[in-house]
């Protein structure tokens, strides 16, 4: 089968799946204008960003020859969970002969899970699949890792371009492995070449952490939200996202695993909303408190213009911020590609954080978490 | 004497100013951009230079800010390229000190920024419309026929009030219509604008923010005496507007080319009086390679280039360095 696969940050693990389970892959292009254009052209006017910018990568995919598409769904309020079947529709409306694999949580259907492992595992024993999928999983937990640690060096290259040039490498090397050996070899070398750029000294007080919280695909996909990752690195500012690949799959299996940071992170929110209406939203306001409390200054969030579960965190930043004295920034994107006005609002929260942080520490006294909960657990008892 | 250039280079107006080490404002100049930023700061470099006469000694720090600051910062040599929401909160702290709210309304854009203990601790801009700029309100006087330097004493004219929907410009324009059609008079309608105009601002921009006096309104709309009453209506509390509210951009600039100057005793970069008649093109190339077709811009300065950018891989902006 040719397959492919949406694009969304570093895509190197889900090729690997596929590849060792014998398909031939169709890779996904690193959405451009082209792509956007497209998706735009052929979804409908009101749908978020994400949905149009992977119709544009589903058509350029079967374009060049993809017959089969495979994607996440979802559950809960957020369209999201619905959007493989609408991108199957269009398709097919288009005259592509496709079909779209929509893999939900294992725990929800089972049936229909194994139905759609069944069709992708291609023939596979379940031996090595399950090892096929232990391997890439590591992969992608590998190059996770070497991403979060260029997000906070990037910020203090000597060279611009020291830490892009050597990711593309690591890509290349990570690309490259079929087995144990090859996996830890690349890591060691991948590790090396982060170490060995050169990069500038600071103070620890003089560091400016920023962590990054959003719609998932905003976030992960730089080609949609502005670089602010490189942004923010060019300007001195370490960046921290709180999705990562890696992550996702912890949290929707976290039936083998035991609980997973996302669990840990909507526990953090409960002070701030009760429950969650789709999307990360409250996991997203947990992320913001678990900035604080790590000692973060300021978190950025994103948003597809329109999108509700982060409109839901968007109208509680303001309370958010005052109570936890941390700075946050609210964006929205969509296919408008100038960056001026964005960029004139990044520059100058970095400022004010900036100053906040060189300015006197006035003595704030924090509420702490148990005190929340317990008022909570109260109130739901009373109810 | 040693004076502080800012350089303010908006998509209304160009404002060229001129700060000795006492913070006084001794030159200013509020030029209309009319889509050409580099001749009007030529133009506005050209006019300080004339009318300063060479009553003081040199040049020590120069700075840009607005929209088009980096293409202007590269023209003049500017020792600072600031955001012009920091660049504004700058000024009004330096004339105000004890302000906590500004508001500021330019020509396609407009703020509101959040003060304590003279720091920004908060901002917001316009995002999507442009129902609260000045340039709504150019294009509407323009409609009534009223020059807009009389739209203002003429809303304080106004009897009644008219209620004129302010979300959107194309709600507005077609409600004043209708308010036209009934019979309501000139002045009202453009009262009734000034409103909708402040309503939609407080609305989109101080969502969820408290808003806590001194206010400060500046920008080129401050010049409006209808648009300060309505404020003062709309937030019952009295706004100060700032002896040069019109150039606080290019003053705030001013302010952090001269912080930036004293703190790291640098020599300034200023390219001198002449930069207004150095051969300076900027150009713009589409790359080709890849389906992105980036529109980078190329700036040359007597015919070696100085500056790229707009390219999302970073291929040309990085093919400069070093």
């Amino acid at each position: 089968m040719k397959v492919s696969f949406p694009y969304m940050g570093c895509v190197t693990g889900y090729k690997k799946i596929l590849e060792m389970l014998g398909h031939e892959v169709i890779m996904p292009q690193k959405p451009t204008q082209k792509t956007i254009d497209l998706g735009v052209k052929y979804s409908p006017e009101f749908i978020c960003f994400p949905f149009k910018v992977m119709m544009g990568t589903y058509i350029e995919a079967v374009q060049r020859g993809a017959e089969v598409i495979i994607s996440s769904g979802g559950h809960g309020p957020c369209r999201a969970g619905l959007y493989g079947e609408v991108h199957e529709k269009i398709l097919k409306h288009m005259g592509y002969d496709v079909q779209v694999i929509i893999f939900d949580s294992i725990f929800r259907d089972f049936g229909t899970f194994y139905t759609h492992l069944k069709k992708v595992r291609n023939g596979a024993s379940l031996i090595k699949l399950i090892k096929d999928i232990r391997f890439a999983f590591q992969i992608i937990c590998r190059m996770d890792e070497i991403e979060k640690k260029i997000k906070i060096l990037r910020a203090y290259e000597l060279n611009r371009g020291d830490f892009n040039r050597a990711w593309v490498e690591i890509q290349k090397l990570y690309d490259k492995c079929w087995t144990q050996q090859d996996l830890e070899k690349a890591s060691k070398i991948a590790h090396q070449m982060i170490n060995d750029i050169p990069i500038r000294k600071v103070k620890d007080d003089e560091r400016i952490r920023v962590g990054i919280v959003g719609e998932i695909y905003v976030i992960m996909e730089s080609s949609v939200n502005m670089n602010i990752e490189q942004n923010l690195n060019n300007m001195g500012v370490e960046v921290e996202n709180v999705q990562y690949i890696s992550d996702w799959v912890k949290h929707n299996t976290r039936g083998f695993f035991g609980s997973s940071k996302a669990e840990q992170m909507i526990g953090k929110a409960r002070r701030f909303v009760k429950m969650n209406c789709g999307g990360h939203d409250m996991e997203n306001i947990g992320w913001m408190v678990d900035f604080k409390e790590r000692g973060f200054d300021a978190v950025i969030h994103l948003m597809p213009f329109g999108c509700l579960p982060e409109l839901i965190t968007q109208s509680a930043i303001p309370t958010i911020s005052k109570e936890l004295k941390l700075p946050i920034l609210s964006l929205s994107l969509d296919e408008q590609m100038g960056t001026a006005n964005n960029q004139t609002r990044i520059e100058a929260f970095i400022d004010l954080v900036r100053n906040l942080k060189s300015a006197p520490k006035t003595e704030v006294k924090e509420i702490e978490d148990e005190v929340w909960n317990a008022k909570l657990l109260k109130q739901e008892l009373a109810g | 004497m040693k004076i502080y250039i800012g350089i303010d280079v908006g998509s209304v107006s160009t404002n060229v100013v001129a700060m000795n080490q006492n913070y006084n404002v001794i030159f200013k100049e509020y030029i209309r951009t009319n889509g050409q930023p580099l001749d009007s700061v030529k133009k506005g470099l050209k006019m300080l230079e004339k009318n300063l006469d060479h009553s003081f000694d040199s040049v020590v720090g120069v700075g840009t800010t607005g929209s088009g600051r980096q293409l202007a910062g590269i023209m003049v040599g500017a020792d600072i390229v600031k955001n012009e929401i920091t660049a504004h909160a700058s000024a009004t702290i330096q004339f105000h000190p004890d302000v906590r709210t500004i508001f500021e309304i330019g020509g396609q854009d407009s703020k509101i920024i959040i003060i304590k203990d003279k720091m920004v601790v908060d901002f917001s801009m316009n995002t999507v419309c442009a129902a609260g700029t000045g340039s709504f309100l150019d294009h509407q006087a323009e409609r009534l026929g009223v020059p807009i330097q009389e739209f203002g004493d003429l809303a304080l004219t106004a009897k009644k009030d008219v209620r004129i929907a302010g979300r959107c410009t194309v709600f507005a324009e077609s409600d004043m219509i209708a308010k036209q059609q009934y019979g309501f008079s000139k002045a009202e309608i453009i009262k009734g604008l000034c409103d909708a105009l402040v309503r939609n601002y407080i609305n989109n921009l101080g969502r969820g923010k408290n808003l806590e006096p001194p206010f400060i309104f500046q920008g080129g709309v401050a010049a409006n005496k209808g648009i300060k009453a309505a404020f003062e209506k709309e937030i019952g509390h009295e706004v100060i507007i700032p002896q040069h509210y019109n150039v606080m951009g290019a003053i705030g600039a001013a302010i952090l080319a001269r912080e930036y100057i004293e703190k790291t005793g640098q020599k300034t970069k200023f390219r001198g009086f002449g930069a207004a008649d150095f051969d300076f093109s900027p150009t713009s190339i589409e790359c080709g390679a890849c389906a992105n077709s980036c529109e980078v811009i190329k700036v040359d300065l007597n015919g070696k280039t100085v500056a790229m950018w707009g390219d999302k891989c970073g291929k040309w902006t990085n093919s400069l360095v070093g």
